[in-house]
C-alpha cells in the first residue's frame, strides 16, 4: 500500500509506527516519544484513536479504559497573548 | 461565582441552560463556534411520517427559549483549560477566566478519522464538515464527490448532500488496513447495516421505492453484495468496493476505487479512477471529553457508546463534585436524547445549587426529565448503534463500582 | 464561481440576501457574505488549499471543519493560528496561507 500517513501534522506513516511499535513493544505514550505521532500542533486530537486503535491491533489487546494518550492543556490553540495575561492576574 | 458555566451549545448545551435558567441560576453557556447548535444545527432528514428535521429550526427554537429566559450565550469563544478552583471551577477561556461553582460539560462528539493514502491532500474532509458546509453554510463541499465510509451518518448525509444538488459517485468503503479492520471489511459492515436497518426500518423504506425493510435486507444478503451496488436514493453503495488512493497535486482530482472480494482484500487488476473534487470520510462518531481528561475524570471504554466516555450516571453526575456531562459526550444518541439529558443536567445542578425549600418540586421534575430521556430513546428512529441501552447500562454500572470504591 | 453556493433548498428554501463582504487570501481579493467563516467564504471561491504542511510543504485545507484538528489554520491580520473554519469574515480581513518553515540543510533523524 502507498504511504499511509497516520499522524497528519507530523506526517507519521502507518510503516514507521509499526516498525516502531514491533521493534521497541510500545505503549501508545512511548511510540508518541519517539516517531513523534501525537507531538503535532493539533495535540494528537487527530491522530490519537487511530494510535490507540493500531496498538491493540498489533498487541491483540481490548481498550483499556484509560485514554491512552494524555490529554494536556490547552487542549484549543491560544495566543502567547492571553496565556501571558493570566500568568500576570 | 457563576452558578454553572456550560462548555458547548449543542441541543445538551441549550436545553441545560433552559433549565437552569428555569430554576433562576446565573449561567453562561460558551460554544467554539459562531453559532449555537453543535451538530444539530447541520442536521436535515425526515422522520418516519414525512416531517422534516431541521436542525436549523430545532437549534432556533432551544436558542429563542434560552434567550428569553435570559441565558448568556457566548459563541466564538473557546475553553482551553479547566480546573479545580476554591468551592467549583476556574475555566480558561479565549475571551476571560470564568468561575463557577457547577461545569457541564457538553462538547459533543468528534469524527473517527480512516486514514488512506493521499487523505491529506485539501479537498479530503470528514463527512461532518460536508454536513456544516452544506445545511450551514450553504456552500458545496464540491462538484462532484465520494464518501469512504458506510453507515447511518454517511448514508444521511449523503442524502443531505444530495438534496443540496452535490453530486456524488456513491458510497464506498475505505481500503482495509489495520485502522480500518471494522470499516473496510465488507462483511462486517453489512452485519451492523442490517442491524439498524431492523431497527429503524422507515430510514431505509424512505431510501428508495424499490426497498422496503425486507426487500433491503434480502438485497444485500441474497444477492450477496452485487458488483454495481446496492442503491440507496438512487445513489450506489458499494460494499464491495474501496478507496484505495486519493490522487491530485494541489488538491484532490481523482480517486483510485478497487473491487474487493467479501473479506475486503483488493481483487488484482480491478482498479478504476474516478475523478472527483472532494472525498468525505466517515469512519463514526466518538465523545468530545478533552476537558473531562484534563480534570482528571475516570473514563470507561464503552464501545456501545463510542468510545471512552467519562463516567457518569443518570442525573448526568460525574465522580467530580459539580462536574457534569449531557449530550454526545455522555456516548453517541440522537440530538432528541442530547437534548433530554441537557435537561436533566440543568436540573441536577440547580438540585446542587438551590436550597432544600425547592427540592420536591426539583426532584418531581428530574424524575419526569429522566423519564423523557428513556421514552426519547425507545421511540428513536436512527440509532447509530443496536446496543445503545446496553451500553448506558454498562456505564451505569462503572459509575455505581467507581462510587462503592471510593 | 457562484454555482458553488447552495441559493435554493428544497427543504431550506432560498437563501437569504447577505451582504457581501470583501477580504483578500495571500494578497487576492475575495468575496464571501456575512455569516461566511473564512473556510467557507473560500470554498465558495474554489479556494481549497489554506496552507502547507510547515516542513514537508504538503499542501493542507480544511478537514474537520469544527476546530479540532486545526488543518485549516491561517494568518489573520497579522495573527498566526487562526481556524478558518470558526472565524468570521469581516470587511477588509487579510487572510494568509501558512507557508514552509525556512529548510535546514538537514533534518535529525527519527529515533
Amino acid at each position: 500500500m502507498d504511504k499511509l500517513i497516520v499522524c497528519r501534522c507530523e506526517e507519521v506513516d502507518l510503516d514507521t509506527l509499526v516498525e516502531h511499535a514491533r521493534q521497541y513493544d510500545c505503549s501508545a505514550r512511548e511510540l508518541k516519544l519517539r516517531t513523534r505521532a501525537g507531538m503535532g500542533y493539533c495535540g494528537g486530537r487527530t491522530c490519537r484513536t487511530s494510535i490507540d486503535a493500531l496498538l491493540c491491533h498489533l498487541t491483540g489487546s481490548a481498550a483499556g479504559d484509560e485514554l491512552p494518550l494524555k490529554v494536556q492543556p490547552p487542549v484549543r490553540p491560544v495566543s502567547l497573548s492571553t496565556l501571558g495575561g493570566r500568568l500576570e492576574s | 461565582m457563576l452558578d454553572a458555566v456550560i462548555v458547548g451549545a449543542g441541543p445538551a448545551g441549550l436545553a441545560a441552560a433552559i433549565a437552569c435558567r428555569e430554576w433562576g441560576l446565573q449561567v453562561v453557556v460558551v460554544d467554539e463556534f459562531m453559532k449555537p447548535g453543535g451538530r444539530l444545527l447541520g442536521q436535515l432528514h425526515q422522520e418516519p411520517d414525512g416531517r422534516w428535521w431541521n436542525g436549523i429550526q430545532e437549534t432556533a427554537a432551544l436558542l429563542d427559549r434560552a434567550v428569553e429566559l435570559g441565558a448568556d450565550i457566548r459563541c466564538g469563544v473557546s475553553v482551553y483549560h479547566v480546573e479545580k478552583a476554591e468551592s467549583g471551577f476556574r475555566i480558561y477561556t479565549s475571551e476571560e477566566t470564568l468561575l463557577t461553582a457547577n461545569l457541564l460539560l457538553a462538547t459533543g462528539a468528534a469524527e473517527t478519522p480512516l486514514p488512506l493514502p493521499g487523505w491529506t491532500l485539501p479537498g479530503v474532509m470528514s463527512i461532518g464538515a460536508a454536513q456544516v458546509m452544506t445545511n450551514v453554510h450553504r456552500v458545496r463541499a464540491g462538484h462532484k464527490g465520494i464518501i469512504a465510509g458506510i453507515n447511518v451518518l454517511s448514508a444521511a448525509i449523503a442524502r443531505e448532500l444530495q438534496l443540496a444538488g452535490t453530486e456524488l459517485h456513491g458510497l464506498v468503503l475505505p481500503a482495509l488496513h489495520p485502522l480500518t479492520a471494522a470499516a473496510g471489511h465488507p462483511r462486517k459492515v453489512m452485519e451492523s447495516l442490517l442491524r439498524i436497518a431492523h431497527l429503524a426500518p422507515s430510514f431505509w423504506i424512505r431510501a428508495g421505492s424499490r426497498f422496503a425493510r425486507a426487500g433491503w435486507v434480502r438485497s444485500l444478503a441474497l444477492r450477496f453484495y452485487p458488483r454495481s451496488g446496492v442503491k440507496l436514493w438512487g445513489l450506489p453503495v458499494h460494499l464491495r468496493k474501496a478507496l484505495v488512493r486519493i490522487n491530485g497535486v494541489d488538491q484532490v482530482e481523482s480517486v483510485t476505487l478497487s473491487d474487493t472480494t467479501v473479506d475486503g482484500q483488493p481483487v488484482p487488476g480491478s482498479e478504476q479512477t474516478v475523478d472527483v473534487d472532494f472525498v468525505c470520510i466517515a469512519g463514526g462518531l466518538y465523545p468530545l471529553a478533552e476537558l473531562a481528561a484534563v480534570m482528571g475524570c475516570p473514563f470507561k471504554y464503552v464501545e456501545e457508546l463510542g468510545g471512552h466516555v467519562p463516567l457518569h450516571n443518570e442525573q448526568m453526575e460525574t465522580p467530580l463534585a459539580g462536574m457534569y456531562v449531557a449530550g454526545n459526550i455522555t456516548g453517541i444518541e440522537s440530538a432528541k436524547v442530547a437534548r433530554a439529558q441537557g435537561t436533566v443536567a440543568g436540573l441536577s445542578i440547580a438540585a446542587r445549587a438551590l436550597g432544600g425549600s425547592e427540592q420536591i418540586k426539583l426532584q418531581r421534575q428530574l424524575a419526569e426529565a429522566l423519564h423523557h430521556v428513556n421514552e426519547t430513546r425507545e421511540q428513536a428512529t436512527i440509532q447509530f448503534h443496536p446496543n445503545i441501552a446496553a451500553g448506558r447500562m454498562k456505564m451505569a454500572e462503572a459509575y455505581q463500582e467507581h462510587v462503592i470504591r471510593q | 464561481m457562484s454555482n458553488m453556493r447552495i441559493v435554493d433548498h428544497p427543504i431550506l428554501g432560498k437563501l437569504e440576501e447577505r451582504p457581501a463582504v470583501s477580504f483578500t487570501f495571500d494578497g487576492r481579493p475575495c468575496e464571501g457574505v456575512a455569516g461566511d467563516t473564512i473556510a467557507s467564504a473560500l470554498l465558495a471561491g474554489g479556494i481549497r488549499m489554506l496552507r502547507v504542511q510547515e516542513v514537508t510543504g504538503t499542501p493542507r485545507g480544511l478537514y474537520c471543519n469544527i476546530g479540532h484538528c486545526c488543518e485549516c489554520r491561517v494568518t489573520v491580520d497579522g495573527k498566526p493560528g487562526v481556524r478558518a473554519c470558526l472565524a468570521e469574515i469581516q470587511p477588509g480581513m487579510i487572510v494568509e496561507s501558512g507557508k514552509p518553515l525556512p529548510q535546514r540543510k538537514e533534518l535529525a533523524p527519527h529515533a
